[in-house]
């Protein structure tokens, strides 16, 4: 006899005795769909969280944080507690000056302002920055370049319009902007880029929305003085930037009324700890979808080798009738443990397609323009895995019915008139 | 000799072992139609699941067609029963969810033959019953005396050696047990064997020898014409 996967009218075998009881069939074959859709499903569906949710980090250098000062909680130098205070530029220039490990320091600057182009006119997000912001969240530049040293340097009125903005004002064309002098709060500024955000996430609202100015000029045009509304930098390769936090709070403490001992004068958001934090989400989802899904899939195994266990019993007259004409105990094995495997096949690849069709839904609902999809995605051998691991526990969930259905004697069998 | 019974006995065991068949000797002529008969519980069954392969027997000799039927593993004794044997039953045994084509057929699935060979000499035994314009119906769709000529095709797709017929007429109305025992005759005058197991008296009128079988021995010979 030949292999019995080869012999195409084992096949039809399989599938005149599958065809026959049509609810019964569809029934397991659903267990499988869902099982394997399931598992499909989380599987994507796991990727494309991560995906989706590291996109609001995307742009940003992994070990920022950003410092930002509070109110004091303790009572120093005569003044009461509950004081507010503000970083000065200062404070930043001392902090960069004792410690080597910061790589990249910018303070920030935020207000808000009408923006105004000949007879169109906006608001927005005014924000000043050093030239070092602009590598500590790389943005999408549409047209131009960046604010730069020599604009710090030279006191220079341009500034780098948001896409948003600059939309507003001079139409879809970024480059109609170039070299165009805007009216920010009544002060002309000569636009020299635009841009907009590469992830989610932003420091003080989104890069789209919002017009930058170099510090100095900003800090002079407006009457600032020499106060900051935020530190951000980025520690140097090999540090975090929980070393240089005691570092800030000398200084910071030394400059202004703050007892040394007060934890909660300044707050620092540390990007490097959200990065781990995600992480850690990560490994937890990843798990969740093992866990449900390793649930489901024995649900769907169990669900086959009950129906094939219904089965064999109840054709138990069939195959006696079969062993006395002459099949043997392999043929029989076969039979069981080939439609075991074929239900899985056809019911598991179904269930791969709806996965994949839900992710596809997923992945349009979840699409952002300029952004990389979310990834809600089943790679080829993912499914091909789920696949494998189907066959072989329903093939195998089929085995103990086959083996009782191979024991089954052609006399007893057709004993039950 | 196409069957040859020496000394046989069989016994099922339990807490009171049962002696069904005391040391049977019975040797029945190729071409021979003969019938078993004997009271429910005579052994007539147990004899005939013998001579069919489909049970064992404790100790004695059984040669079936020159090859002695003893100790054999599941698949010789498949093998054999498909190459050796056709069987006809009270209850057809027909496998509902198949035609009556493919029902004649599977004997030969399990012998390896393909199907479309498989299927033209299927109806050339339905068509030899006169069955031809039901070889496409499900046995549900066919009468009593239609399933069993299906059956009785289904045994000889295989031409084997001996036909092992088990209360064949039991599920029948007198015409239609006429009707299939007619087969039965036809059959054997082209020379097959058929050995039939009853209870009916009719039945055995009908063949040429009468095996009688009580309390689990044969009763002393009676041949008839």
């Amino acid at each position: 006899m030949t292999l019995a996967i080869f012999d195409l009218d084992n096949w039809r075998e399989i599938g005149a005795t599958l065809a026959r009881n049509k609810t019964r069939t569809f029934l397991t074959a659903f267990g499988i769909f869902w099982g394997t859709a399931m598992l499909a499903m989380l599987h994507g569906g796991a990727t494309g969280l991560a995906g989706t949710m590291s996109r609001n980090f995307e742009g940003f250098a992994t070990n920022l944080a950003a410092i930002v000062p509070g109110e004091t909680s303790m009572a120093y130098k005569g003044f009461n507690k509950g004081m507010s205070w503000s970083l000065t530029v200062d404070d930043i220039d001392r902090v960069c000056r004792l410690t080597d490990k910061i790589d990249l320091a910018s303070p920030l600057i935020s207000r808000y302002g009408n923006m105004a182009f000949g007879t169109k006119t906006t608001t927005g997000r005014i924000g000043g920055v050093a030239p070092d912001f602009w590598r500590i969240q790389e943005v999408t530049l549409h047209a131009g370049r960046t604010l730069n040293d020599g604009d710090e340097r030279h006191n220079s009125k341009v500034t780098l319009l948001g896409k948003n903005l600059s939309d507003e004002l001079f139409g879809p064309d970024p480059q109609q902007a170039i070299g165009k002098y805007v009216s920010i709060n009544g002060l002309y500024y000569k636009c020299v880029g635009v841009a907009s955000q590469k992830g989610e996430g932003s420091i003080m609202g989104r890069v789209d929305d919002s017009a930058y100015l170099p510090l100095n000029p900003m800090r002079v045009a407006y009457n600032m003085g020499n106060k900051v509304d935020i530190f951000v930098f980025t520690a140097r390769d090999g540090c975090t930037p929980k070393e240089i936090l005691p570092v800030i709070k000398r200084v910071v403490s030394a400059a202004h009324p703050i007892h040394p001992d007060d934890e909660k004068a300044l707050w620092m958001v540390d990007i490097s700890e959200m990065f781990e934090m995600v992480g850690n989400i990560f490994t937890g989802i990843d798990l969740l979808a093992l866990f449900v899904g390793a649930g489901t899939l024995m649900a769907g195994v169990i669900g086959v080798g009950n129906i094939m266990w219904i089965i064999v019993r109840e054709r138990t007259r069939e195959i006696g009738i079969r062993r006395a004409i002459g099949a043997k105990p392999r043929d029989i094995i076969v039979q069981i443990l080939s439609e075991s495997s074929a239900l899985t096949v056809v019911a598991g690849t179904a269930g791969i397609s709806f996965a994949c069709m839900v992710l596809y839904l997923a992945e349009a609902m979840t699409a952002v323009p300029g952004h990389a999809p979310a990834g809600f995605q089943l790679t080829f051998s993912a499914a091909l895995w789920i696949l494998a691991v189907f066959l072989l526990l329903g093939t195998a969930a089929g085995l103990i019915p086959a083996l009782k259905a191979m024991k089954i004697k052609p006399v007893e069998a057709m004993k039950d008139k | 000799m196409i069957i040859q019974l020496t000394d046989i006995n069989k016994t099922y065991p339990g807490a009171v072992p049962l002696h069904v068949l005391k040391d049977i000797n019975l040797g029945i002529e190729k071409g021979e139609l003969c019938s078993i008969m004997g009271a429910s519980g005579s052994g007539k069954s147990t004899l005939l699941n013998i001579l069919g392969i489909l049970d064992t027997y404790d100790t004695g000799e059984y040669v079936l067609d020159g090859t002695l039927i003893r100790n054999l593993s599941e698949n010789r004794a498949a093998e054999l029963r498909n190459r050796l044997i056709g069987f006809v039953f009270q209850s057809f045994n027909l496998i509902g969810y198949k035609n009556a084509l493919e029902n004649v057929a599977l004997p030969l699935f399990y012998r390896g033959i393909g199907r479309r060979r498989r299927n033209a000499m299927a109806m050339e035994q339905l068509e030899r019953m006169g069955l031809a314009d039901r070889a496409h119906h499900l046995p549900g769709e066919l009468s009593g005396g239609q399933k069993q000529r299906v059956a009785i095709a289904r045994a000889l797709i295989t031409r084997p050696s001996i036909i092992l017929a088990d209360e064949p007429t039991g599920a029948l109305d007198s015409h239609t047990s006429r009707e299939v025992m007619r087969v039965f005759r036809d059959l054997n005058a082209e020379g097959m064997t058929i050995v039939i197991v009853t209870h009916d008296p009719k039945v055995g009128e009908q063949t040429n020898r009468v095996i009688r079988i009580s309390d689990g021995r044969i009763e002393p010979v009676e041949q008839d014409a």
